[in-house]
């Protein structure tokens, strides 16, 4: 600051060199000076400096003080702004980093210390963090690559999977599950309810099993079987195996359709039942004749000797009762009985069915209409008449019996092809060409109950003293005879129909066959717990020159081919066995030698999925056939 | 036409640029905000900030002691 000229009788006191002017303006206006800068420098402007100088000492050393408070002041108010800008600078760097933005960097260049500092552990935790971050970046995407293969493994295990939520909602679905109940994934996850699947009869259970579950896992069964229903209403028969998931509330569960499964289980379950029932009631019917044959023979000779007439009616009905007894044994052997048929004749179906259909018209009454469809094609079929007659009268009296208030009554006849889907769903029907035969009525019907056990024999549901209980027993037992099945449809209040299908065999004539082509050297090992059917298969391979070893159950077989496993060419075993299954020697003879060759032999004709089967009642060619053909790979 | 206005006249430095900053969670990017302020240290503070900040000042007005600071956040 410079001072203003002004009038002075001493020129000026910028010239002025003497302190003690007697006008004295020239210290007022040095003390007026230094006070504008000191205003400046209360204001924050340090800029002003007084450059005088002045002789006397006490007002330069004024001038110097203020000059130096400038000074100070200006470095007080530099730190200041510095420390300011500082503290924004990490502030809005801070605010960033907490809002996401880590490219946000501090400054680490301040002539402040501490700012600098300060700026470096921000910059440092950030990078910290940032580590942190890349790190669970890392860990998050290998946890979406392991969702991503759990998933995978999920969608293509082949069997129906979900999740369920604590509230039973299905949290996942996999595409087997959609095929399982016709829904989408879209509909079901999150939206529908792990009881909307279910049959109602199984609703409680699976209530009280997933509420269990959830208390304590080991209260809830692992696995079991229940019955799901898919969109359109159809009930099919699960095998489910549940487990919780761990940290959570929520559970997993498998599903294997097993209808088919059970289907096939029950048919098979069915034809031992009747198998068992032939056995025992031929065993037992076999005893009684052996019983009745004296019985009828003494009383015959006492009825002879007798001359009493009382005795004598006595006699009379011991005889009556005990013939009685002979034709139900008679019966019995005869549903029991599998020799060969005798007495076969080419019948014409058509003709056949049109005398008969006149024929019964007086014994199934007028308040019974009677309906016949036959094919205009005529249908020809070998078979004992006899045989033939006892099938349809005891099926047409049966009807007429369901049709006490009259009603309708039909008789049909065809031909039919049954393809390989047929005989998945129904194993012991083998695919091929039938004759059906098809009795209809619209009679009381039955029960699901009563239609299992119609072919049981003494089983009857009609009065007292009415039937035998054989009637149908001896049609199951005749149709068997030619490897036919029946098909038995009812309806309670609606009626029955009985379907009897009949084989059309063409018959290999092996008296033509090139017996050569059966032969064979090489190593097979038969399984079989029934000593005569092992001893029967062993003879005729070794006739053909097979050399053969024979095992008594499953383990016993395992031991041996175990041993022998680069010598044995082939396994012969049979399904049911006690012990371990055959099914099951199968597959450890697998796991022993992957490309062992294996036909599975059977009472009972049977499906079963990639394996090769045989029935052990075919002949020993046909079984020979088989044999060869596995063996030569042509199968 | 600033989207916000801040007037800090009467406060001294660097009171601005700190009251400023305080108001940071209220900024949004690219959001354009004039400040006005008459402490004779303001223009240097506020060219400081911005630099340090990344801020683009779009414009400096000044009428006697007081200074108007366009600025794009």
């Amino acid at each position: 600051m410079t001072m203003e000229k002004h009038l002075c009788p001493y020129s000026g006191f910028l010239a002025c060199n003497n302190l003690f002017c007697e006008s004295g303006q020239r210290l007022s206006e040095i003390l007026h000076l230094c006070s504008n800068v000191i205003e400046k420098i209360a204001q924050g402007d340090t800029s002003e400096k007084i450059k005088l100088k002045v002789e006397r000492y006490a007002v330069q050393r004024l001038i110097n003080s203020i000059n130096k408070l400038a000074d100070e002041i200006e470095d007080l108010i530099n730190l200041n702004h510095e420390l300011a800008i500082g503290v924004c600078e990490h502030s809005d760097v801070l605010l960033r980093l907490q809002e996401g933005d880590f490219s946000a960097k501090a400054s680490e260049d301040s002539p402040i210390e501490i700012v600098r500092m300060l700026g470096s552990v921000i910059n440092k935790t950030r990078d910290r963090f940032v580590e942190y971050i890349d790190k669970i970046k890392e860990q998050h995407e290998e946890i979406l690559k392991f969702y991503e293969q759990q998933n995978a493994i999920l969608s293509n295990v082949g069997t129906a999977i979900i999740v369920i939520e604590e509230d039973m909602t299905i949290e996942y679905a996999n595409a087997e599950f959609e095929a399982l109940t016709g829904y989408s994934k879209q509909e079901i996850e999150g939206k529908m309810k792990w009881t909307e699947f279910f049959a109602e009869d199984m609703l409680e259970t699976m209530k009280t099993y997933h509420k269990l579950r959830r208390i304590s896992p080991s209260l809830a069964p692992r696995q079991y079987e229940s019955k799901l229903k898919d969109r359109k209403g159809n009930i099919k028969r699960i095998l489910l195996t549940v487990g919780m998931i761990p940290y959570t509330k929520k559970s997993v569960a498998s599903i294997v359709d097993i209808t088919e499964t059970k289907k096939i289980q029950e048919q098979l379950i069915h034809a031992q039942k009747m198998e068992s029932l032939g056995m025992l009631s031929g065993r037992i019917a076999h005893e009684f004749k052996n019983i009745l044959t004296p019985i009828l023979g003494f009383a015959q000779i006492l009825y002879n000797k007798i001359e009493d007439e009382t005795l004598k009616n006595f006699t009379q009905k011991i005889i009556e009762s005990a013939e009685k007894a002979r034709y139900m044994s008679q019966q019995l052997l005869s549903f029991s009985r599998k020799e060969e048929v005798e007495g076969i004749q080419k019948i014409n179906l058509n003709k056949y069915l049109t005398d008969f259909s006149e024929f019964v018209k007086p014994i199934i009454g007028r308040d019974i209409t009677l309906q016949i469809k036959i094919p205009e094609e005529e249908i020809f079929y070998e078979i004992n008449p006899t045989h033939l007659e006892i099938i349809l009268m005891n099926l047409v009296t049966n009807a007429r019996d369901a049709m006490p208030n009259g009603g309708q009554l039909s008789l049909g006849l065809k031909e039919l092809s049954l393809d390989m889907d047929y005989h998945f769903a129904h194993p012991l029907v083998k695919p091929g060409d039938y004759i059906v035969l098809c009795i209809s009525d619209t009679g009381v019907g039955m029960d699901e109950e009563t239609k299992q056990r119609i072919f049981e024999p003494f089983f009857t549901t009609k009065p007292k003293g009415k039937g035998t209980g054989l009637g149908l027993s001896t049609v199951f037992s005749l149709v068997k005879q030619y490897n036919g099945h029946i098909h038995v449809y009812s309806e309670l209040g609606k009626g029955t129909t009985f379907k009897i299908y009949l084989p059309i065999k063409e018959k290999v004539d092996f008296s033509r066959l090139d017996i050569s082509a059966f032969k064979g050297n090489e190593t097979i090992l038969v399984v079989d717990d029934d000593s005569q059917t092992r001893q029967y298969v062993s003879s005729f391979l070794k006739d053909y020159g097979y050399n053969v070893i024979e095992a008594e159950n499953g383990q016993q077989a395992l031991e041996i081919f175990e041993k022998n496993k680069d010598r044995i060419d082939l396994c012969l075993i049979d399904l049911v066995m006690p012990g371990i299954p055959g099914i099951e020697v199968r597959k450890r003879i697998k796991y022993i030698k992957p490309d062992a060759k294996t036909i599975i032999m059977s009472g009972y004709p049977v499906n079963l999925k990639d394996i090769v089967s045989v029935e052990k009642t075919l002949s020993p060619e046909e079984i020979l056939i088989k044999v060869r053909n596995i063996l030569d790979e042509k199968e | 036409m600033a989207d916000k206005i801040f007037d800090y006249r009467g406060l001294k430095c660097p009171h601005p640029i700190l009251k400023l900053s305080a108001q940071y969670p209220n900024f949004k990017k690219g959001e354009i905000i004039e400040v006005i302020a008459d402490c004779p240290t303001f223009e240097k503070d506020i060219k400081a900030w911005c630099n340090k900040l990344g801020k683009t000042i779009l414009n400096i007005e000044k009428q006697g002691n007081t200074l108007k600071v366009v600025i794009k956040l």
